[in-house]
């Protein structure tokens, strides 16, 4: 689209510098586009720019029928719903700034985020959503006004601050009859550098800080996006990640508004993978587990069909690993390859990527953490366009994204338009300026400061280096990594990627930082290790039961010594070698602080926590007792008790260069 | 390789036939579990019914429409004085039953209608037709049987669409669920063997016409037999193609495997067959898992 | 939950009296009376084998009580048949879950809507166009039903092969589809964790908030039962202990002794 490419800051051609300002512009221009679709009561239902536009006059309306003033926060607590994103678009209407809150969180976490943000209104979902925000609502003396969209469950909630969304629409139409022209001229009164929306980012330590972003940061760094990867309003995307994750914002609901195209929202978490069937996204960004679980249906049901069809499947694959992806980076292959792979395409490759609801994909990202090779070929060699991104909240999403021609798995590609990247000598920590750099972090001036240097560099945190190709590579948080007493480098990030590329190994915490080897935790992957437990005839009670099992530990310890090996290749990091493993009796979770929302560990809860067992580690003993508090099912708790075993791992040389 | 192809067609036209009577015994088993062993002589009936209407004098058509008044009744009547009164017992019993049902039959049938061969026709052409040249020859008659097959079993996935259709395949499913969902299961039994019967008088005329309506029949009819272990008991496709895969290898089997075995394998070949298929897979092409019903 | 409940409990829906129930000589029920009020939410309770699920056979027409008569919405009945039961308003769920294994979630609770559907034989076969408009409705109204169970994720699965939790859910699906007068729920939470329980706990005051459906569940759990019932009628050996609001029954001394297993 012209209106949105050119400028090479990313400025908006047209001077549309904030986000109700495409929506205007999309209401006039692509009135009876597709802008919004949901699945409700299993039908899609549709609305045009032009019905999004309308309703979120309404409820701009009602908002400031109920008293919203610019530079008012609302919460938004929910899972992606059209009325959601429209109590977005509507408080930015008026100079409010949505505070997205991950529906997920726990009344507490909650809590902490409205307060905080001072936001003077929540949106919410649901009853759920509603309960929660009941039982903190003393707490928060500042929250004046609670919406729901879905009644359901609320008839009987008779507190007065409680409102239904349908009735917030209704005064809303009421409140513009009354004044007309009152949206608009507070979309006018808007500008680039007001604040866009709050982003609170969970952080591996401490509490969550307010990232600010401005329009300019969301509508600039879109604009760059979009031309780069060429999106346009025909795009379809499925909207099914946390609202509060900055990504989700920006990809769908920031490059819906900026290209005009259409978002989907699933009919609820547990469809999304049917919806995405439905919908067949042109445009879907997904991190690693999501890509994994798809290549992981493929493969359990492969296993269920037919031997012909299973025979086919694994020859075409295997002929796609080897050709496809040359053939969908436009690189030379051999006719035959090429004629055969023409061929898979309608026997294999076509089908399966229909049922997958990838048929029509031809743009897709991951990110977040780093994703195993072998998944991140497959779905390449499958001829689908998946390329890695590498960002966050504090630049607007992105910093790196590979382009489509020139795509390595272990990197994240080279600096996107835009943006500038240096990395610190001495600590390896990857620096950015760019226009998505934030505004500050809200009510943190030390956290801003320590973050951002005064001449307009932003710390990332992330440890990484730079390929001979000008592609990043990240190895780890910089704060994590650390050296062995010897004094090699040791990112432990970089080798528990390597070990949960394993199936069988779902979490893994290695240390080595101040001490004489490596060693580390692993959390097995109770499917995966428990269908392999099936296959092999061995018996288990519990998950606890099953991770203790001698057999377990020698199939753990096979994908230790292979990881051994290959670190053993790479002379930087060959002293990372892990010596010394156990498998932990529980799963470590984010309800326990042991992993943040979003899947990272958390490594000082787990150094507290799990002291004993990690000094065991390196004291040489054999096994280490635990004793540990658990819940049941049923909510009785009880005691667990047990040995764990400490097992050895073999270590490879490389080439005697050891020192 | 014409003369192969005249073999496969002939026999394929003949499986429809044992397709046929493997309908109404799976129509019957899906809807209530019971193996209905009188199927066969419900074949009998209906055609001796039919025959002897037709040679009272009665036209064609409305001997048609008394002879499906009579399988009504007589589903009816199986309902009220037998099934009525073995609900919940075992599966055993209600097949025993059917063999009850299935002696009294053949037996009433005949003493109304007389034991000797009577000819049937009713204007279904028997003219040969030629195909390729005159390099093979179809019976039409086969034909209209292939034909008429069709249409009843397209009738019946329409029927399985309907409301009645939906209960029918909910009382297959699970009585207790569908009596509580308010689906009256006598009626239903009623309807299902009616259909049955239906069926069996689709089969009696086009057995009838091709052999006779004779006793004989009805053991004929047991060739469904091996057509249901073939293509599984719950199965309507099964039964069509069980039937089809039966006819056209019992008469393969008799030209090609016959001269050196000295002939007549067609009248055990199907058996073995299904012998032989049972080995490998117990629950037949289409069908369910047979799951205990207790 | 701080919800205010100001529900309008009506009058008697259904009244049993002094039924008795024997199965060649062995007594299920012996002389039981009570009602269930139109709205309520009346639980049954009792120590296994206290004659619970032959007390709601008895109301849904499966058994056939020796003695004593039904009257339900003011018509006394001796004898019913299940599916007359249905006709007259009053769906169930079974405490061994009776689903329709073969079928789809989905078709199962387009079967539990069959009593609502009008076209028959001739016009769904031919006459397209109005029966493909009933079609749409009632699968409209299944649809809602799936939304309020949160089942939409499993909506074209065959039920035989969802865990046990689910497959409860769908059935109570199927039961709501027939928009029931009364609603009989037999164990509703046996073998549940906590979490479908207080998941089934919320369907159930939800349904019958919702739609004003009376329901009449058994439940030997007590605790569960205490929470979401307005009234708590206790069998044991087949007879009526104890009928009252829940505080009253829980403190009620032959209940207290029916549980703990106090001889008589």
């Amino acid at each position: 689209m012209s209106e949105t490419s050119g400028q090479p800051d990313g400025r908006d051609p047209l001077g549309r510098d904030t986000i109700p300002k495409f929506f205007a512009y999309n209401a006039q221009h692509r009135r009876d586009r597709p802008a919004m679709r949901e699945k409700d009561l299993g039908i899609w239902q549709t609305w045009t720019w032009g019905e999004v536009d309308g309703r979120v006059r309404d409820l701009a309306g009602g908002l400031a029928a109920l008293g919203l003033r610019r530079g008012d926060k609302v919460a938004i607590i929910g899972d992606n719903r059209p009325e959601l994103y429209w109590t977005m678009a509507a408080a930015q209407a008026l100079g409010g700034i949505p505070v997205p809150v991950y529906q997920d969180s726990v009344a507490e976490e909650i809590q902490y985020v409205i307060e905080h943000a001072e936001a003077r209104f929540a949106v919410v979902e649901n009853q759920e959503q509603v309960d929660k925000l009941l039982s903190i609502r003393d707490r928060l003396p500042m929250l004046e006004t609670i919406a729901y969209g879905d009644p359901r469950g609320l008839r009987h909630y008779d507190q007065p601050f409680l409102r239904n969304l349908a009735d917030v629409f209704k005064a809303g139409t009421a409140h513009n009859q009354a004044n007309p022209g009152f949206v608009d001229a507070e979309i006018a009164k808007g500008n680039g550098s007001d604040l866009a929306i709050i982003c609170y980012t969970s952080g591996t330590t401490g509490r969550p800080k307010g990232v600010m972003l401005s329009h300019d940061n969301v509508v600039r760094s879109a604009n760059l996006a979009v031309s780069f990867d060429k999106l346009n309003e025909t795009d379809q995307v499925l909207a099914y990640l946390p609202m509060a994750w900055v990504g989700d914002n920006f990809l769908s609901y920031v490059e819906g508004a900026v290209t005009g195209f259409c978002m989907n929202c699933p009919e609820s978490a547990d469809t999304v993978l049917t919806d995405l069937r439905e919908v067949g996204p042109t445009y879907f960004f997904a991190p690693p587990r999501i890509w994994e679980n798809l290549l992981t249906t493929v493969m359990i049901r492969m296993e269920d069909a037919s031997g012909i069809k299973r025979r086919m499947f694994h020859y075409f694959i295997a002929l796609a690993r080897r050709a496809g992806r040359n053939i969908l980076e436009g690189k030379p292959v051999a006719f035959t390859d090429r004629m055969l792979y023409a061929l898979g395409e309608i026997l294999v490759y076509g089908p399966l990527k229909n049922v997958l609801g990838l048929s029509r994909l031809r743009l897709a990202y991951t990110a977040g953490e780093a994703i195993g090779p072998d998944i991140f070929d497959f779905f390449r060699a499958l001829g689908i366009n998946l390329k890695q991104l590498y960002g966050q909240t504090e630049c607007t999403v992105y910093l790196c994204m590979h382009t489509d021609t020139d795509v390595i798995p272990d990197t994240v590609g080279p600096p996107a338009p835009g943006v500038e990247l240096k990395i610190d000598e001495k600590t390896g920590e990857v620096l950015f300026r760019s226009p998505g750099v934030f505004v500050g972090y809200y009510k943190n001036d030390t956290a801003t400061a320590e973050t951002k240097t005064p001449d307009g560099w932003v710390h990332t945190g992330d440890a990484g280096v730079f390929t001979d190709n000008g592609h990043l590579r990240i190895i780890d948080r910089a704060k994590d990594v650390g050296r062995l007493t010897d004094g090699a480098l040791f990112a432990p990030k970089y080798v528990e990627n390597k070990l949960k590329f394993f199936p069988h190994i779902k979490e893994a915490v290695a240390f080595g930082d101040g001490r004489d080897h490596v060693a580390a935790f692993i959390n097995i992957d109770l499917a995966a290790v428990g269908s392999w437990a099936e296959r092999n005839g061995i018996a288990y009670t519990s998950y606890a039961d099953l991770a203790g099992r001698p057999e377990v530990y020698a199939l753990l310890r096979g994908c230790i010594e292979q990881v051994n090996r290959d670190l053993s290749s790479d002379s930087s990091m060959t002293a990372s070698q892990i010596k010394r493993f156990l498998v932990l009796h529980k799963e470590l979770d984010a309800d326990d602080g042991e992993l943040t929302r979003t899947r990272k560990v958390r490594r000082s809860t787990i150094a507290e926590r799990y002291g004993t067992l990690i000094e065991a580690l390196y004291s040489g003993q054999p096994s280490i007792a635990v004793e540990a508090k658990i819940t049941f099912e049923d909510g009785r708790t009880g005691t667990f008790k047990a040995n764990l075993k400490i097992d050895e791992a073999t270590t490879y040389s490389t080439m005697r260069k050891a020192g | 390789m014409a003369f192969f192809f005249e073999v496969l067609i002939g026999g394929l036209m003949a499986g429809v036939m044992y397709s046929l009577v493997a309908l109404g015994f799976v129509l019957i088993f899906k809807a209530s579990g019971v193996f209905n062993f009188a199927q066969g002589a419900m074949v009998l009936f209906a055609g001796l019914f039919f025959v002897g209407f037709s040679e009272m004098g009665v036209p064609t058509w409305l001997s048609l429409l008394l002879t499906v008044a009579v399988m009504v009744v007589l589903a009816g009547a199986i309902e009220r004085l037998v099934l009525r009164h073995l609900v919940n017992q075992e599966g055993i019993i209600l097949f025993m039953a059917t063999i009850g049902v299935s002696f009294f039959l053949d037996g009433f049938g005949q003493t109304i209608w007389g034991s000797n061969v009577k000819q049937l026709d009713v204007g279904i052409p028997t003219d040969p037709i030629f195909l390729m040249d005159g390099d093979i020859l179809i019976q039409s008659f086969d034909l209209w049987a292939a034909l008429v097959a069709g249409t009843l079993l397209a009738s019946l996935v329409v029927f399985q669409k309907t409301r009645t259709g939906r209960a029918l395949r909910a009382v297959a499913d699970d009585h207790q669920a569908a009596q509580s969902v308010g689906i009256p299961l006598n009626v239903i039994w009623i309807i299902v063997w009616a259909i049955a019967g239906l069926v069996a008088l689709v089969a009696g005329v086009m057995w009838g016409s091709k052999l006779g309506v004779q006793p004989a029949i009805v053991g004929l009819a047991l060739k469904a037999l091996p057509v249901l272990i073939l293509g599984g008991f719950t199965s309507i496709p099964g039964a069509i193609i069980g039937g089809l895969i039966i006819g056209a290898g019992e008469k393969l089997a008799e030209v090609y495997i016959g001269p050196f075995v000295g002939g007549g394998i067609e009248n055990w070949f199907a058996y073995v067959l299904a012998l032989g298929f049972l080995l490998i897979r117990p629950q037949g092409l289409f069908g369910e898992k047979l799951i205990e019903r207790v | 939950m701080s919800s205010v409940t100001e529900k309008k409990i009506g009058d008697v829906l259904l009244k049993v009296e002094n039924i008795s129930l024997s199965f060649g000589g062995v007594k299920a029920l012996t002389d039981i009376s009570f009602e269930i009020r139109e709205h309520e939410v009346l639980a049954i309770i009792g120590p296994n084998g206290a004659g619970k699920s032959s007390m709601l056979n008895c109301i849904n027409g499966f058994y056939h009580p020796q003695q004593g008569t039904i009257t339900y919405r003011g018509e006394k009945r001796k004898q019913m048949r299940p599916h007359q039961a249905a006709k007259q308003g009053i769906a169930r769920t079974f405490q061994n879950i009776a689903l329709f294994k073969g079928m789809s979630t989905l078709d199962n609770i387009m079967t539990g809507r069959l009593l609502k559907m009008k076209a028959g034989l001739f016009s769904s076969a031919f006459y397209k166009g109005p029966a493909e408009r009933e079609q749409i409705e009632h699968r409209e109204f299944c649809e809602r039903i799936i939304d309020f169970l949160e089942i939409q994720a499993i909506r074209k699965v065959p039920v035989g092969r969802l865990p046990y939790g689910l497959q409860k859910r769908v059935e109570l699906a199927r039961a709501l589809a027939a928009e029931p007068t009364l609603l009989l729920l037999d164990e509703p939470m046996a073998g549940m964790n906590l979490e479908e329980k207080q998941d089934m706990c919320r369907f159930i005051l939800d349904v019958n908030d919702e739609f004003g459906t009376t329901i009449c569940l058994i439940e030997h759990d007590m605790g569960v039962v205490m929470d979401i019932s307005d009234r708590v009628v206790v069998l044991d050996y087949g007879r009526k202990i104890g009928d009252g609001v829940p505080a009253e029954v829980k403190n009620n001394q032959a209940v207290i002794d029916a549980y703990l297993g106090v001889q008589h």
